[in-house]
């Protein structure tokens, strides 16, 4: 078993939260595992209700993966306005390139 | 004296959200969370998938973290069936003793219709609803060889698609001449069939389960009625889910569509109780009849108007019915209710793997199915919503953005309404 990665989550009020993330889970599932508010993801992580929006700003280039065609879809269907960093969190996997990565949460998820 | 909570009968997605509503709502009060199970809450969706085919494991699927609970002042009762209900004096009883409550919330749930046939009691035999149910045959579908489903609904074909994908060779038993008639048109249901066969699955149509024969106890192979028997190591019945209607037999309550009759606020007929999520029989704004939806966003968005309504809010159930279905690499996603007396617009080729089929009444969109075109289907919950007039050509243009293709001025009210 590959040892935890740290990675943040930023509310929208600014505080951050640490997270010790599982190598091959989602960030999705690191923010609920993690008990990090904000992230509903309702469908559990099927990339089909857009609920666990996060934005990438603090994320180095390259390390997130690819976005698919689903996920470019549901982003722009998001309830908080989409970036040129938005991703669905349930669409990143967790990696020791993640290392001390910054997911910012949106305000609304809903 | 204990004082009053808020008790809530069933910790799945709709019992789960209706904890986690009333505290968003500002219930001041207790919020006892009962559970038959012994596992925290998690995904329902999983079961037959990922966690079958161990692409996620129990922490993965879990709804909410196990210290969110106690954070947010949610007396979760784990193992804890609620026996009894006494609405004279307003307490439930568990082994744990009488809980009282002000608002009672059944969130029971359904469970898997099990097959009355001879052989049944026979090891190999499964249904698929709690992760224990998944837990068990994921352990046995890894031991079999021959795995035969009966009835190819939406379980069915899930595990269908995650055994085919273990490489275990699988029959699809159904008793009606196509796939999933009841719920989808027959375009969606003769694709899903294609794509399955190009997988390996096999099927029979018309199939009727005669019994199950064993040996030693152990299931070897599912016996239909033309006399023929199908090798199976182990059987999947898959035919539908029934209401868990204990406790709201046991309480009087009135009854729809063979579930707990609720309004739009979740209110079953009796007064301080309320009922959500897959029990629940209920009038949809979109559909033309009372019916149960076993989905998961039914679950949630009955729980948020239900716990809403308790802590004062005067707004109604509006929302879209939408569910999904992952089988192989196709998305199967439904927005809305389907009709039998809708105009079918096929938008894109199936033969690609990527379309949507859309249902319109009287110029209105009021169902769409859609195959790994999420976009389509994130516009049609909105377009159904609002009861837009569509423009058939322009819908059926695959390159015209589905959100463009509308007609005139937005209707007052859906059809059904």
């Amino acid at each position: 078993m590959s040892e935890s990665v740290t990675i943040f989550f930023e509310t929208h009020d600014g505080a951050r939260i640490e997270v010790a993330a599982r190598p091959g889970s989602s960030v999705m599932e690191a923010a609920v595992i993690g008990n990090v508010g904000g992230i509903e993801a309702e469908c559990g992580g099927s990339c089909i209700c857009a609920t666990c929006h996060v934005y990438c700003d603090h994320v180095t280039d390259g390390v997130l993966g690819e976005m698919s065609p689903g996920e470019d879809d549901m982003l722009d269907l998001a309830a908080a306005e989409r970036r040129p960093t938005s991703r669905l969190s349930c669409q990143i996997k967790v990696s020791a390139d993640l290392e001390r990565a910054v997911f910012i949460i949106p305000e609304a998820q809903f | 004296m204990k004082k009053k909570a808020a008790v809530i009968v069933g910790a799945s997605h709709a019992g789960v959200q209706a904890a986690l509503s009333l505290r968003q709502s500002g219930w001041q009060d207790g919020i006892v969370l009962f559970s038959a199970e012994a596992d925290y809450p998690y995904h329902r969706p999983p079961l037959s998938k990922a966690f079958l085919a161990g692409e996620k494991d129990e922490e993965q699927i879990l709804l909410r973290a196990p210290a969110l609970y106690a954070e947010q002042g949610i007396d979760l009762r784990l193992g804890e069936p609620v026996e009894a209900v006494d609405p004279a004096a307003g307490t439930v009883t568990s082994r744990s003793g009488t809980e009282p409550y002000s608002t009672l919330l059944l969130a029971t749930g359904s469970r898997a219709r099990r097959l009355n046939a001879a052989g049944s009691e026979l090891e190999g035999i499964f249904t698929l609803r709690t992760l224990d149910d998944s837990r068990r045959l994921k352990e046995a579908l890894a031991a079999a060889g021959h795995v035969v489903i009966v009835g190819g609904g939406f379980i069915g074909l899930e595990f269908a698609s995650t055994s085919a994908k273990l490489g275990k060779q699988t029959t699809v038993l159904e008793a009606l001449p196509t796939l999933l008639s009841r719920s989808l048109p027959p375009a969606m249901g003769d694709f899903l069939r294609a794509y399955h066969e190009s997988k390996g699955v096999r099927f029979r149509f018309g199939a009727q389960v005669a019994g199950f024969e064993g040996e030693g106890g152990r299931l070897r192979g599912v016996r239909l009625a033309d006399g023929e028997t199908i090798a199976a190591d182990i059987a999947l019945v898959g035919i539908g889910g029934e209401a868990d209607l204990e406790l709201a037999r046991s309480l009087g309550l009135a009854l729809s569509a063979g579930g707990i009759e609720v309004d739009a606020y979740g209110r079953t007929s009796a007064p301080g109780i309320y009922a959500m999520g897959d029990v629940a029989g209920f009038h949809n704004a979109f559909a033309t009849a009372p019916m149960r939806l076993e989905s998961v966003q039914n679950a949630v968005d009955q729980a948020k108007v239900a716990a809403a309504h308790i802590c004062g809010a005067d707004a109604g159930l509006t929302a879209v019915p939408w569910f999904w279905t992952d089988q192989y690499d196709l998305k199967v996603q439904m927005a809305g209710i389907g009709r039998r007396d809708a105009t079918e617009i096929l938008r894109g080729d199936p033969a690609s793997g990527a379309f949507t089929l859309l249902q319109l009444v009287d110029g209105r969109l009021v169902a769409a199915h859609s195959v790994n075109r999420a976009a389509d289907h994130m516009i049609s919950r909105r377009l159904i919503a609002d009861g837009t007039l569509i423009d058939a050509a322009a819908a059926a243009d695959i390159e015209t953005p589905l959100a463009k293709a509308t007609a005139g001025q937005a209707a007052a009210a859906p059809a059904g309404r």
